[in-house]
């Protein structure tokens, strides 16, 4: 698959513009650039809020057409990602030879106290399971690289992923919030459309569920100095998910 | 178990790691390194910071369904977590496109492991292969008791159907836990397993 870069300045007018259903119409004089280059004769969508002007409509409209379309793009690289997996499986003859080391795999299941014993086949299919989740936070993370017209992956393209994948929110705890801040020039979210989530829903409301505290908590068990600062991550998280708005 | 047991496909690059007990809570950067290049177009670069945060991820994400699949275990009181349920677990925590590859991919490592323990009266000898160095005799002792461990489960009822579709779009209905948005997906996930485990890690501190 080869994606074709999208453009900084519509991306960035993009980015701007888009919160604007949510935020008074002085947000959208920003971008006057893209006002600037954009300008064309059209009629208002009844959706757009009565109050913005003509100009801001047609940015509105174009910005969510852009939206869109780039979505539809994501889309289609994450289904032919499954459809790749599929027909690497069918072809896969050696299952001696691992990506992963099962050693390794059955070490960190056995880390959680209450797993006893493993089957030899539970390694074997994590071994699998790790890559695809490997590959695919990867293509989740360099599409926001893409965005940024960059072409090293950081850090904050993987926490912005993790922002905006809901399967991902037991991954919240592992990138600092900052991280997360830089998303700000992104896409809001890309997500699958079987999950079915809002498309402003803040992945950080569900932080308190106890599968994360639970996970710090068998970390912490091997070494005392991790205890305390794993078991203070989603307490600090819960703080600041109130105040947490998108970035305008 | 010791870590000269690890049988790494790729050369040892855990140096910047100060620890071994550090090291053995995350897969070698180099493999999960060379894993994620195949995501990428030749062109792109990763950070080191970027290694390490996915390094990371994945201990999280083991960790993630290995709890939820050791809760399951223990409900039905079976000591043994096998791949079936590391299947179950991955679809009740929203991983639903991971069970159709997953399954195709167990099912052949079965097949597999089936006809080398019905072909095998007695104990097998190491493979000739040097690729495995040091780790031959315990990787294929893993194998055999795998075989067993394949011939008891494959008595059982698969625990899923049979797929012969890809792609997330096309999957089973009885597969889409998450419908109904992502607060009903969640409040079923601790309505049924998440509280039993919190308690359970409670008591572990």
């Amino acid at each position: 698959m080869e994606p074709s870069p999208q453009p900084m300045g519509v991306a960035a007018g993009g980015s701007q513009v888009y919160p604007a259903s949510a935020y008074p119409p002085a947000a959208t004089v920003a971008p006057a650039s893209v006002v600037s280059a954009g300008l064309q004769s059209g009629q208002p969508f009844p959706a757009n809020p009565g109050h913005m002007s003509a100009q801001h409509q047609i940015v509105y409209q174009q910005a969510q057409q852009f939206h869109q379309q780039l979505q539809q793009q994501q889309q289609q690289q994450l289904q032919q990602f499954w459809v790749e997996r599929m027909t690497e499986i069918e072809a896969t003859t050696d299952f001696k030879n691992h990506n992963l080391p099962l050693a390794r795999i059955k070490k960190i299941m056995k880390a959680d106290e209450d797993v006893r014993m493993i089957s030899a086949e539970a390694p074997v299919v994590f071994a699998k399971a790790c890559e695809i989740f490997i590959l695919e936070l990867t293509l989740r993370s360099w599409m926001h690289t893409e965005e940024n017209k960059r072409r090293t992956l950081q850090k904050n393209d993987i926490a912005a992923a993790i922002t905006r994948t809901d399967i991902y929110d037991f991954l919240v705890d592992i990138v600092p919030r900052d991280e997360m801040k830089e998303d700000g020039i992104g896409l809001p979210r890309a997500g699958l459309p079987p999950m079915g989530a809002p498309a402003d829903a803040y992945p950080y409301y569900y932080m308190p569920q106890q599968q994360v505290p639970g996970s710090g908590m068998v970390y912490g068990a091997q070494q005392g100095h991790p205890v305390t600062y794993l078991w203070q991550e989603p307490q600090q998280q819960q703080e600041q998910a109130p105040e947490e708005q998108q970035s305008a | 178990m010791p870590d000269s047991d690890n049988d790494e496909s790729g050369g040892p690059s855990n140096a910047d790691f100060s620890s071994p007990r550090e090291q053995d809570r995350f897969l070698p950067i180099a493999n999960v390194s060379r894993i994620m290049k195949k995501a990428l177009p030749a062109n792109a670069k990763i950070s080191k910071d970027g290694k390490e945060t996915v390094q990371e991820c994945v201990s999280e994400f083991i960790s993630f369904i290995t709890g939820e699949a050791s809760d399951k275990c223990q409900r039905e009181k079976r000591k043994t977590i096998n791949g079936d349920d590391l299947l179950w677990a991955m679809t009740t925590l929203g991983f639903e496109d991971y069970v159709e590859p997953l399954k195709l991919y167990l099912h052949k490592f079965r097949e597999l492991e089936g006809d080398k323990a019905a072909a095998g009266s007695q104990p097998p000898p190491p493979p000739s292969s040097t690729h495995n160095g040091a780790g031959v005799p315990v990787g294929y002792g893993m194998y055999g008791a795998g075989g067993g461990s394949g011939m008891i489960m494959m008595m059982g009822q698969p625990m899923y159907p049979p797929a012969a579709s890809s792609g997330y779009s096309q999957q089973p209905p009885h597969h889409q836990m998450s419908m109904g948005g992502k607060g009903g997906a969640y409040g079923h996930c601790d309505g049924s397993s998440s509280s039993p485990s919190g308690l359970r890690r409670h008591d572990g501190l």
